[in-house]
């Protein structure tokens, strides 16, 4: 909350709307609608609160901000009435009644509280306590039994409740109703059994149950993970950025002795406003340890064996000696801006070669050409307040609920509030687009393009809901969102940019991974140069060779492979080395080719944070820092840098830039010493110039179909899932959406499936339950690496392929 | 649960009356209770599906309206006011009597599953407390024996008639009423009497009238 201290009203006039108050005498102004008690905040007066959230709509539940209103009998809460012209409201500060009808308020709410401070999570950061003592008495009346509740219950996995503490606010409540749009829970009962609750059998599995731990002003709600863990005084508070998504939240950190304990969202009005999104929140454990003491070397015995960073980094200097122009750089999308930054620089300037790629997941030229012509350098483009003003939103390959969590709050929210109209092309009316009551405009996997092209042609052929939408598109403001999955959609980013193009709306690419957008600004693609600069380009060359402090002849010239043909590139022996970085062979669209290519390499580094499939191919392995042990820069998918810094201030562990640094120095080529500092530097004087845009991409849109028993694959992935960074907490993976195959009644009946379904391909399958659902025919959907539903590791196909359907017995 | 064609059609039918849905909660609710006895996990499920909301939503409202019940109610469903005015006035009296002659407690259920007890609250009709209702029709007046004497009329399938409402049905049929209104029997029976009706009747006579209340101004939300 922000209180300024509002102008004298006689020296400025007062706004259109506003309207003219005095809050315990102070005269002021605030716009028309403004509640009593963010007024009273203008002038720093607090009125004790429970149930009032700035966020939240009012319901006036808990009285506890009573205040007085001139002409008014009975005191009033000030969570709830709006200032009107003229209203003369009196504050316990100069109010005898409010003080007095608080003071009651607060002796009633303690009456059933347990008052087990000592022993309660909240206890030191706990609005009751705070208030209790403000405007409550020192000793109890009250000395009869209090009302009882077992305790805790489980709401969910992860969330706990202890009903005798809780004040009946509605926070949670409106929380999951309001901003989640989850109604999972709910007050139940009344008078003093009051209480939250959910359905028999219907657990609080909402994406963003956290929150709802962190607005409640008492101690009823917990996270199991949390839980009995420490004391607030006892924790150090550290601002973060998640390393999730690319929703950009910043979070808090908090930090006992060396350890994280919990994270929670952090107030960022621009971005996540006051929530985020529980595996933000709860996977954090991946960051808990460096899995690796030291380097790694193999030695002639074929295994790792611990060694100094000399040793180890004077291996890698004799396996990339000889792989100047020969080798490649594979990075995946969680790094820090500042890191690829310097990979972009090891690869071009160090090891001569362009072949690098930040893209472990399946993608296309298309792909890499519209993410340098239309992304790189753009700069904050469209922004959360943008889609929240937008006229309309069109989702293309994305749902936001699933990939971009912030996003859809920001979407819902519109929608909600203000009718923002959304159409999403997919295959099915997800429960997100649901909560954003939103429009489905419904796509075969591969038809995306087509689908946009129809858009940019008036949206005849996509039914009234299409010509709606094409019609609002026009509209100034409206906006175009791209998901990750459109790379496999061939046509698709054309057509999103043509459609663009032709009605004038904005267009935003919404990555999966909160390091893509930066490893695009770094240029970390065959081809580009940070800032959206063109390796083609002669002047880019020149202005980034200027910013390195090399030589332009230092600088590859040849545009270089992207991640397939590195892979298969590798696999033929092109390459003396290769080198790579956070990435999870899994997440390819072909993991067993590039496993194959990890093997066939002759030299393979990994500098990473914890051992995966590379490792045991890697012939030297460099450890790196945690997320919490370095600071850095995410750039979120509005192109807006999210500074973050580092939590363990105290770690030796090193930045990917600077383990790039040793080796460079190594080689005999020194690139500086890369610290975050300089890195950040760097990027500065990288900054985007214009020059050497490459041209927008316009590959012809082209759709697939299946034959009969077999289906196209519509596939995007769970929040919450088997994802590497997921890893370490069960409570949290417990409230993921279990997986299930959905096909039209159609193609169930066409292909025999009752219950479950087999689906398969040359490389293996996966038997999941069926659900039947509203999409086009010869269509499954299926989530890409959830439980018993590994896409790309079992099936080595990804978005679009086609896939044998037969019926399944049964897992 | 069970639910048949005609029951099917009347979910429709009660939705349809009105603008948004979500308003068929209560109705749809009380139909619920007309073919299980009481509002089940299976209940709650059924009517959030019908109204696109979730169990939880649904549970909500059906655990706040003691009219919901959540446990097997029994043929006849039995309240005794206890407020009070009518414990004052014998209310006490009479839920003891009535419980120890059915060997009953406070939302329990004989075990021939005939009679279920509840001691309810102010049910508006304190003129004549203490107030008894059998599957929620009055029974003005009430006394130890006069209770008695209706248990053993319902027991023998003798007609049992409301002091001021229709012949006694059973506990389903009332809440089947209750879910679709124009079945004819709403307002079946005398409703207010002379007594309750006395201060208006001598109101009128001294030609007393409303004095003008301008209500206070206001912008609080509903709650
Ligand atoms: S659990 Fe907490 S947030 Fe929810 S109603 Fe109770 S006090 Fe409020
Ligand atoms: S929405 Fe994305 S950035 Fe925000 S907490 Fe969740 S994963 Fe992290
Ligand atoms: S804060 Fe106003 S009633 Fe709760
Ligand atoms: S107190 Fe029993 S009917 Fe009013």
């Amino acid at each position: 909350m922000t209180a300024t201290i509002p102008v004298p009203a006689d020296s400025s006039p007062p706004p259109v709307d506003g309207v003219s108050i005095t809050v315990d005498g102070v005269p002021m102004t605030v716009p028309k609608g403004t509640m009593i008690i963010r007024a009273a905040e203008q002038i720093g007066v607090e009125v004790p609160r429970f149930c009032d959230h700035p966020l939240l709509d009012p319901v006036a539940a808990c009285r506890m901000c009573l205040v007085e209103i001139e002409g008014q009998g009975k005191p009033q809460p000030a969570c709830a009435v709006a200032a009107s012209e003229g209203m003369s409201v009196k504050t316990q500060r100069t109010s005898e009644m409010a003080e007095l009808a608080q003071r009651g308020v607060m002796e009633f709410l303690l009456i059933n509280h347990p008052l087990d401070c000592p022993v309660c999570d909240k206890g030191g950061e706990c609005p009751l306590q705070n208030q209790a003592m403000e405007h409550g008495r020192s000793e109890s009346r009250f000395d009869l039994e209090k009302r009882h509740f077992d305790k805790p219950i489980n709401l969910s996995a992860q969330i706990l409740l202890d009903r005798e503490r809780c004040v009946s606010c509605a926070r949670c409540t409106r929380f999951s109703e309001q901003i989640a749009g989850d109604p999972l829970i709910e007050l139940f009962e009344r008078g003093s059994k009051q209480q939250v609750g959910i359905a028999e059998d219907r657990p609080f599995d909402s994406y963003f149950s956290g929150n709802t731990v962190q607005v409640c002003p008492v101690g009823a709600l917990t996270s199991s993970q949390y839980r009995f863990r420490s004391r607030p005084f006892d924790l150090v508070s550290v601002p973060t950025v998640c390393e999730h998504c690319s929703s950009g939240c910043g979070l808090r950190t908090d930090v006992r002795r060396s350890t994280v304990l919990r994270r929670l969202a952090w107030d960022t009005p621009e971005v996540n406003e006051e929530w985020n999104c529980d595996k933000g929140r709860f996977a954090f454990a991946h960051a808990a340890t460096p899995e690796f003491d030291t380097p790694l070397v193999r030695g002639d015995d074929g295994i790792l064996h611990a060694a100094t960073w000399p040793e180890a980094l004077e291996r890698v200097a004799e396996g990339l000696a000889d792989a100047r122009g020969r080798s490649a750089v594979l990075t995946g999308g969680r790094l820090t801006l500042e890191d690829s930054l310097a990979y972009s620089k090891f690869a071009r300037a160090v090891l001569g070669t362009d072949d690098v790629d930040f893209r472990a997941r399946p993608h296309s030229t298309e792909e890499a050409d519209f993410l340098a012509s239309v992304v790189a350098g753009s700069g904050l483009g469209v922004t959360y307040d943008q889609l929240e003003n937008a006229p309309v939103v069109v989702l293309a390959g994305l749902d936001p609920e699933e990939e971009s969590p912030i996003v859809f709050l920001r979407l819902r929210k519109a929608a909600r509030k203000r009718q923002l109209p959304i159409a999403s092309i997919a295959a099915w009316a997800t429960p997100g687009l649901g909560k954003m009551f939103g429009t489905l405009l419904p796509t075969a996997p591969g038809a995306e393009g087509e689908a946009l092209s129809a858009l940019a042609r008036g949206g005849d052929t996509l039914g009234s809901d299409g010509r709606r939408i094409a019609a609002l598109l026009n509209e100034p403001g409206a906006v175009i969102l791209v998901g990750e999955r459109l790379a496999t959609c061939t046509g698709a980013l054309s057509a999103a940019a043509a459609l663009a193009h032709t009605t004038g709306a904005r267009l935003a690419w919404i990555p999966r991974r909160a390091g893509e957008r930066g490893a695009v600004e770094a240029g970390l693609l065959p081809g580009l140069l940070p800032g959206g600069r063109s390796l083609a380009d002669a002047q880019s060359r020149a202005e980034v060779a200027a910013a390195w402090g090399v030589s332009v002849d230092d600088l590859p010239t040849k545009v270089g492979r992207e991640v397939d043909a590195i892979v298969e590139a590798a696999r033929a022996g092109a390459y003396n080395a290769l080198v790579v970085a956070g990435v999870d062979p899994f997440d390819t669209r072909r993991p067993d080719d590039v496993i194959a290519a990890l093997e066939a390499v002759p030299f393979l580094v990994s500098i990473e944070v914890r051992p995966s499939a590379v490792t045991e191919f890697a012939d030297v392995v460099l450890p790196v820092s945690t997320i919490t042990q370095r600071a850095g820069t995410f750039v979120d998918w509005e192109g807006r840098t999210r500074v973050f810094g580092q939590v363990f201030r105290t770690s030796l562990a090193l930045t990917d830039a600077r383990v790039l640094a040793m080796i460079a120095d190594e080689l005999d080529r020194p690139v500086g010493r890369q610290d975050v500092a300089g890195m950040r530097k760097e990027a500065a004087a990288l900054a985007p110039s214009g020059s050497g845009r490459r041209e927008v991409p316009s590959v012809a849109a082209s759709s697939v179909s299946a034959s009969s028993g077999q289906a196209v694959v519509s596939t995007w992935h769970h929040l919450l899932d088997e994802g590497t960074l997921q890893r370490g907490d069960d409570d949290l993976a417990a409230t993921a959406r279990t997986a299930v195959a959905r096909v039209s009644a159609a193609t169930a009946r066409a292909a025999g499936l009752t219950d479950f379904v087999t689906l398969s391909t040359d490389a293996g399958s996966l038997d999941l339950p069926v659900v039947v659902t509203d999409m086009p025919d010869g269509v499954v959907w299926l989530p890409t690496n959830s439980h018993n539903s590994n896409v790309r590791r079992v099936l080595g196909v990804d978005h679009g392929a086609i896939v044998s359907l037969a019926s399944g017995g049964g897992a | 649960m069970e639910i048949d064609d005609t029951t099917r059609d009347e979910v429709r039918a009660i939705i349809a009356r009105y603008p948004e849905t979500r308003s068929a909660l209560l109705p749809l609710l009380h139909l619920v209770q007309s073919v299980e006895g009481s509002v089940t996990p299976d209940g709650i499920e059924f009517v959030a599906e019908q109204l696109e909301l979730t169990p939880a939503e649904v549970a909500s409202v059906a655990t706040f309206y003691t009219m919901y019940k959540r446990h097997r109610t029994g043929r006849h469903h039995i309240g005794v006011c206890t407020n009070s005015l009518c414990a004052l006035l014998g209310g006490d009296v009479v839920w003891k009597s009535l419980s120890d002659e059915l060997g009953i407690g406070h939302d329990e259920t004989t075990a021939d599953g005939e009679f279920s007890i509840e001691r309810i609250e102010c049910q508006a009709a304190c003129t004549h407390a203490p107030s008894v209702t059998i599957d929620w029709e009055y029974f003005d007046d009430a006394t130890p024996a006069s209770v008695s004497e209706v248990i053993a009329k319902l027991r023998a399938g003798e007609p049992v008639q409301s002091t001021r409402g229709p012949v006694i049905r059973d506990f389903r049929a009332t809440e089947h009423t209750l879910a679709v209104t124009d079945d004819g029997l709403a307002g079946e029976g005398p409703s207010a009497d002379h007594r309750m009706l006395a201060g208006l009747t001598a109101a009128k006579e001294r030609g007393m009238a409303l004095q003008d209340t301008a209500a206070p101004a206001s912008s609080e939300g509903e709650n």
